[in-house]
């Protein structure tokens, strides 16, 4: 992700927070690890060092130490040694099918609706704005990234699905909210894209971004608002059954 | 031809001079670009190294916020997709532009910009519109085909702040009691306090329409 990137302020305060008392480290540990995959804490950035970073948090040098450890392993951070040395974010790898059912396993039902409620909102709103903004040239781009219905490689689906939302976020004309959006894609978009395996589901995403793409061109701004409540819906539904089958 | 009023011409004249003066940049970078791929096969770091100080001085001498080629799908020997675009206060280095959350390189061929060039074999300008494949920030982008042995290889390109645009340009606008838009109808900058930026337009309503000179933009008046 390409990018002239302001500091997320906010964002990382909270993230060096202090934290309660039990399970620290691993606390520690998922804290920084959700930072680094949405983004919040960027590639090559240095980390606080580790009497730092337990003083920020409030826990002992060595809970921080084992955090550090633990996303080491993850390959979520580099650490070198000597002059100029740290601990360095490292951005992982496109997430594969293994590490998202893991995730996915680690989150809690209210974790997944929290997350999926913000993704819904959003992108609902930026589907009804997109269709009173959108000209022809975009409704072209946006034509482009319609995938046929008997298309079998998923990964084409998950990324036209992904650009597609991205594409919609930045027909409300305002920055602001595509940085948004790219961010809610980086943190929760390839886990709502698990259920695109099935075929079923590929078909009836199918007709809803069509679907889609046609109101925001009729400048249906209501409809376009409705076909991505669905999409999102439908994907939560899946993607509920899906951590319900997680041992 | 129309006579418009002093005004309203008195900003044609400002568009004009500004996005005339980004295109005689781009064809200082067109012209550094089509020598070399007219030799032979060109790879990223020779078509990089051939510009890099001519976009450097141009960001370093304008309101610019990023500038730089955009390879053609397979036009370099060894990258299928690159971009040698600097941007931002501290010019960094663009090269590849990835997909939030899959990680895959973002195809920017289909986005106006690379495309309409390349419809027309001319220099074109895209926007206002969220670029989130190269600045994630709303612009104008100005962009010209660089064309070698008949086929395009890409296009060369300058990206401004529409923020930097409304500074520049908002005082005309006001005096002549205008809107500048651009050729899909679309509100760029506007004097009309309730006509925002970014905003679709409805041409008709505009009595006064003065075309900018191989501009796809206007500036309309009641």
């Amino acid at each position: 992700m390409a990018t002239v990137r302001r500091p997320a302020t906010r964002a990382r305060s909270a993230i060096f927070a202090p934290l309660g008392d039990e399970g620290r480290a691993v606390r520690v540990e998922n804290r920084l690890a959700e930072a680094i995959r949405s983004g919040v804490l960027a590639d090559g950035e240095r980390l606080p060092s580790e009497p730092e970073l337990a003083a920020m948090l409030g826990v002992a040098t060595v809970t921080a130490r084992e955090a550090l450890v633990a996303l080491r392993a993850q390959g979520l951070v580099t650490t070198t040694r000597g002059r100029g040395g740290g601990s360095f974010v490292t951005q992982p790898a496109p997430s594969g099918p293994a590490e998202l059912s893991s995730r996915l396993a680690s989150m809690s039902r209210v974790e997944l609706r929290d997350r999926g409620t913000i993704y819904g909102v959003i992108l609902a709103g930026c589907a009804e704005l997109a269709a009173e903004r959108a000209d022809a040239t975009d409704i072209e781009g946006l034509r482009d990234l319609l995938i046929d219905r008997d298309e079998t490689d998923v990964g084409l689906w998950r990324h036209a699905d992904s650009e597609l939302y991205l594409s919609v976020a930045a027909l409300t004309q305002s920055a602001r909210m595509t940085r948004e959006v790219v961010r809610l894609e980086a943190d929760f978009g390839a886990l709502l894209r698990l259920p695109l395996t099935d075929p079923d589901f590929r078909v009836a995403a199918a007709s809803r971004h069509r679907a889609l793409v046609d109101a925001i061109e009729a400048h249906a701004s209501d409809a376009a608002r409705r076909c991505v409540r669905m999409h999102v819906a439908d994907s939560l539904e899946r993607l509920a059954d899906l951590h319900a089958a997680v041992p | 031809m129309k006579v418009h009023t002093a005004e309203l011409s008195s900003c044609v004249e400002s568009i004009e001079t500004y996005f005339h003066g980004i295109r005689a940049e781009l064809e200082t970078m067109q012209g550094l670009l089509v020598e070399l791929f007219d030799r032979g096969p060109v790879d990223s770091a020779v078509a990089r190294a051939r510009i890099e100080p001519h976009v450097r001085r141009f960001l370093d001498t304008t309101d610019i916020v990023g500038a730089g080629y955009v390879a053609a799908r397979g036009a370099l020997s060894d990258e299928p997709l690159y971009l040698a675009w600097w941007q931002g206060d501290d010019q960094q280095l663009l090269a590849e532009s990835d997909a939030p959350g899959t990680g895959d390189p973002l195809d920017y061929t289909r986005h106006p910009w690379f495309r309409t060039p390349e419809r027309t074999g001319q220099p074109y300008v895209t926007g206002p519109y969220v670029d989130f494949v190269c600045t994630d920030e709303y612009v104008m982008t100005s962009t010209a085909p660089v064309i070698s042995h008949g086929k395009m290889v890409g296009v060369v390109g300058a990206d401004t702040l529409v923020e930097t645009l409304e500074s520049l340009m908002l005082p005309a606008l006001r005096s002549a009691g205008a809107t500048l838009v651009n050729d899909q109808g679309r509100t760029v900058i506007s004097a009309d306090p309730h006509l925002a930026t970014g905003n679709l337009f409805d041409l008709s309503a505009y009595a006064e329409v003065a075309p900018c000179r191989d501009l796809p933009l206007s500036v309309v008046a009641r």
